[in-house]
């Protein structure tokens, strides 16, 4: 569906990306598009379990927990460099995936969600009391911005990020290297073995496919991911603190995933576009109807109940679409349209 | 120094034990976390409240009012919010939960404002606010006593409408089988609505009395109650109404212990690591059945 | 003749109900078995438990894999997979959101290995897999006469056709034995008999079939040997003809003092 408006997207894909480097570039508005950004990352990331493999997470925030203060904690008392603590706070993420999903995802499916809400609880407890590692309700500040630091070559070489303007491009990058991950796995014999256990666990597992071990590693990447996303906002917003990572995140998350369509990758940036927009929005509207700001929850609130009310499927329910583009199968489409044209197949008719 | 923190356990307890009835009934039939109830249990505190600095009702009468609002509250949530859900996607129907439960949060916090604010104490009966015994360095208040009492009470009325009526034995009929349960020509979407009602009535009461035992209310206060709720009805074993009393009272005092002599900062992590302990190593809790994978 | 799979004393009991009682049967290589009975006898349940999604309370399940003789009793049913033993289902069980050839390239899951890393890197190994699946899936979506079919959505089939794609799905898991649980249940005469030929050609390609059927003049037509369950216990095993004047079975399916089926 989207595939009708490609040129369109093209072109305000192309203007979105020359926007910052023009001088009219507003650097809050950079500000929104980078969050965007980054919970264009989270979406994708937990896109996975309840699209791909049809489980339900509802701790999502507790990866991006881990990852941003993995990354914040690092850099702070290690002083490693952005490009070190990325693969590093991706595999915290990960390892504790593992840890979580190995005893938990036999469980049945609510089960399974709320052990996940209850894990991310506890990693916010966990971030507030424990004030000797993370200065708890305090917060962790003074985190350093992402750098290039080439002076093992050159002396000069050392370029610091500053502004909104190379982190928007930075965000753009980590999106589109998770988007071209996603994409791939879509097409393969791993997301193939996700799908069916979406659609049918019983089946799935009488094609060989050992539903714990890809749950586990589908739970392990969704956290990876979530992670990555994590460590890329505490070298951003250079400023950490434990009531950024509530249940809220995992519900907003969540929210973007079903609105996009579950399963559909496209759709999850979707879902990140809309909700962060409609948050954005709803903060300088509702003082402008004489309510305060934070009436917006109510309103992020009733609308996901609405949304779930008449679109419950989302806006963009196909899933395993990647295939489609894969060049096997368009010679396969091929194939198949000079079979129409008169000669009858299989030996069984 | 334990049996304080036992007689402290077993009066959070049994708190516990009236909101996870709730969440277990509603499990029960519908098979949906209903996140919202814990906001039940809040507005339950606010409505009394209210009815007493606002409207001058005494004391027991306003908790009674506050009942039926409840009563009336959940009724409404599962007609307009859940029911057109019933066929929807499982994922759909706990989103629009979460989302109830966000909304109702926030209402609150728009009407009565976000700040913690005290019980309407002149309300309260001054026998109440007494010790009653002092054993051993125990204190036990008139208080706790009161709510042990009413919460015996109210479990026991529960008990009686689950088993005695031709309601409760719908209720049951329709956990185990709602096709067959329908088939009976049981009215399944008043049975549903009549679960709700009396969840959120059992809610409600227990909010006033934590309102009244704490001397505090804020529009927060559902949202950590009602996770430690359900980690009772989980405990006890999700779906089994008994279970869910016994799970709130074990989960009660393991909290009283636990803060008491392990750590006061992880309170709230009781019930959290026991959720997931009890998930992982028993899900059918402690007086559930098997749980079966239905593939 | 070594049997191909072996069951032995196989009991199965779910809490208070015993479903299955002391049933013991051989399936020789080569052969169509027909596993019959009246409804509620415990035919599913004996698919259930050979497949690996129950294990039998007591008694040994007996496969001859590749490495000989196994025991497979409490292997999961991915393992079984493995090892050579493929199944339908009753109530067919596609993978509804999938196109037809996504649901048969599952199948070769178990037949194929590349990872997470292979998926993302592209690399030539997991290229030419890719390339070897899709072939390899087409090859079984043309034997059960699907293949224009390929690129629909699963669920767009016509119901025969539905079944024929679940079909081609478990003889694409390279099974040397593939078990049919009511393959012409809502079939006309006209699809049975497309069936028939299948089955014709499944045992020509070398797979040994065992088929759950109630359709008696399928069963009768095209099965070696038959066994028959009634209310979890065997009742008979042997040649069709002898099966279907036995007096037990006679009266299991149609009561006492009936005519014969």
């Amino acid at each position: 569906m989207l595939a009708k408006f490609r040129p369109v997207l093209f072109v305000l894909a192309a203007a979105a990306l020359a926007y910052p480097l023009m001088p009219f570039s507003n650097d809050y508005l950079l500000h929104v598009v980078t969050l965007v950004l980054v919970y264009m990352v989270l979406a994708m990331g937990l896109n996975i379990l309840p699209g791909f493999c049809g489980l339900l997470d509802l701790g999502f925030v507790g990866f991006y927990g881990i990852g941003a203060y993995t990354s914040g904690l690092l850099t702070i008392h290690y002083g490693l460099s952005f490009w070190v603590i990325v693969p590093l706070a991706c595999a915290n993420g990960a390892l504790w995936g593992v840890l979580l999903g190995v005893p938990t995802l036999r469980l049945v499916g609510d089960y399974f969600a709320i052990v996940t809400f209850g894990f991310a609880e506890l990693v916010v407890l966990f971030l507030t009391n424990e004030i000797w590692l993370t200065r708890g309700p305090l917060g962790l500040p003074g985190i350093d911005p992402v750098s290039f630091d080439l002076t093992w070559l050159n002396p000069d070489w050392f370029y610091e990020l500053e502004g909104e303007v190379p982190y928007f491009y930075l965000a753009v990058l980590m999106v589109a290297f998770v988007w071209l991950v996603m994409r791939r796995i879509e097409d393969s014999r791993l997301g193939r073995a996700w799908f069916a256990i979406r659609e049918d666990t019983l089946a799935a597992s009488s094609c060989g496919v050992n539903i714990l071990r890809y749950k586990v590693i589908a739970f392990a990447i969704s956290a990876g991911i979530g992670a990555l996303g994590g460590a890329f906002y505490a070298r951003w917003s250079l400023f950490l603190s434990p009531d950024m990572f509530k249940f809220w995140e995992s519900f907003l998350v969540l929210c973007m995933v079903v609105l996009g369509g579950l399963g559909n990758i496209s759709g999850a940036l979707v879902g990140a576009v809309v909700l962060v927009v409609l948050g954005e929005g709803l903060r300088e509207i509702l003082p402008i109807l004489g309510l305060a700001p934070e009436t917006r929850f109510l309103a992020y609130g009733l609308i996901m109940v609405l949304i779930m009310r008449f679109k419950p499927s989302g806006f963009f329910p196909a899933i395993a679409t990647a295939s489609a583009r894969n060049p096997l199968i368009r010679d396969l489409k091929k194939r198949l349209a000079g079979y129409e044209s008169g000669d009858k197949s299989g030996t069984a008719a | 120094m334990f049996e304080q923190q036992l007689v402290n356990g077993l009066t959070l307890g049994v708190i516990y034990a009236l909101i996870a009835v709730g969440y277990t009934m509603v499990y029960g039939v519908i098979e949906l976390i209903n996140f919202a109830h814990g906001e039940i249990y809040m507005l339950g505190a606010f409505f009394c409240v209210t009815f007493i600095t606002a409207f001058g009702m005494p004391f027991y009468v306003a908790i009674v009012a506050a009942m039926l609002c409840c009563a009336l509250l959940g009724i409404l949530l599962d007609v307009v919010a859940y029911r057109p859900l019933r066929n929807a996607p499982r994922l759909a129907a706990l989103i629009t939960a979460i989302g109830m439960s966000i909304f109702l949060q926030n209402l609150a916090m728009i009407i009565w404002g976000s700040r913690a604010k005290p019980f309407a104490q002149e309300a309260v009966p001054s026998y109440l606010a007494e010790t009653a015994i002092e054993w051993s360095g125990v204190h036990l208040a008139w208080l706790q006593i009161f709510i042990l009492g009413v919460a015996l009470v109210m479990m026991l009325g529960l008990y009686l409408i689950i088993n005695h009526t031709r309601v409760g034995t719908a209720m049951r009929a329709l956990a185990q089988n709602k096709t067959a349960a329908a088939l009976m020509g049981i009215n399944v979407n008043f049975v549903i609505s009549f679960t709700f009602a009396l969840g959120s009535a059992m809610g409600a009461v227990a909010g006033v009395l934590v309102a009244v035992y704490y001397n505090t209310l804020y529009p927060t206060m559902g949202y950590v109650a009602g996770v430690k709720a359900f980690a009772s009805a989980v405990l006890g074993g999700i779906g089994s109404v008994p279970g869910a009393m016994v799970g709130g009272v074990v989960l009660g005092v393991a909290e009283a212990l636990g803060a008491g002599y392990v750590s006061s900062l992880y309170r709230d992590g009781v019930a959290y690591a026991v959720l997931i302990a009890v998930i992982i190593f028993r899900p059918s809790g402690i007086l559930g059945r098997a749980v079966v994978d239905k593939a | 003749m070594e049997p191909l799979l072996k069951v032995d004393n196989v009991t199965k009991r779910f809490g208070g109900l015993l479903a299955l009682t002391d049933v013991s049967f051989d399936v020789r290589p080569g052969e169509i078995l027909g596993l019959i009975g009246p409804n509620g006898a415990g035919k599913t349940t004996m698919f259930n438990c050979i497949a690996g999604v129950y294990k039998p309370t007591s008694g040994d399940i007996t496969f001859a894999g590749q490495g000989g003789a196994v025991r497979t009793n409490g292997l999961k049913p991915e393992k079984m997979t493995e090892l050579g033993i493929a199944r339908t289902f009753q109530n067919i069980r596609l993978f509804g959101a999938l196109s037809v050839l996504d649901n048969v390239r599952v199948a070769r899951h178990c037949r194929t290995s590349s990872n997470f890393f292979g998926a993302v890197l592209r690399s030539r190994s997991q290229k030419e897999e890719e390339k070897a699946i899709i072939e390899e899936s087409m090859r079984w979506l043309e034997f059960v006469g699907l293949a224009k079919h390929a690129l629909d959505g699963a669920t767009s089939l016509a119901y025969g056709n539905q079944r024929r794609l679940e079909i081609a799905r478990a003889l694409a898991t390279g099974p040397k034995l593939i078990m049919l649980d009511e393959p012409a249940a809502g079939m006309n005469p006209r699809e049975t008999r497309r069936l028939v030929d299948l089955i014709h050609a499944i045992l020509d390609a070398g797979v040994t079939v065992v088929l759950i059927e109630h359709d008696m003049k399928l069963v009768m037509h095209i099965c070696h040997r038959l066994a028959v369950l009634d209310h979890g216990m065997l009742i008979a095993e042997g040649k069709p003809e002898d099966v279907r004047a036995n007096p037990q079975v006679i009266e299991a399916y149609l009561g006492r003092g009936a005519a014969h089926a």
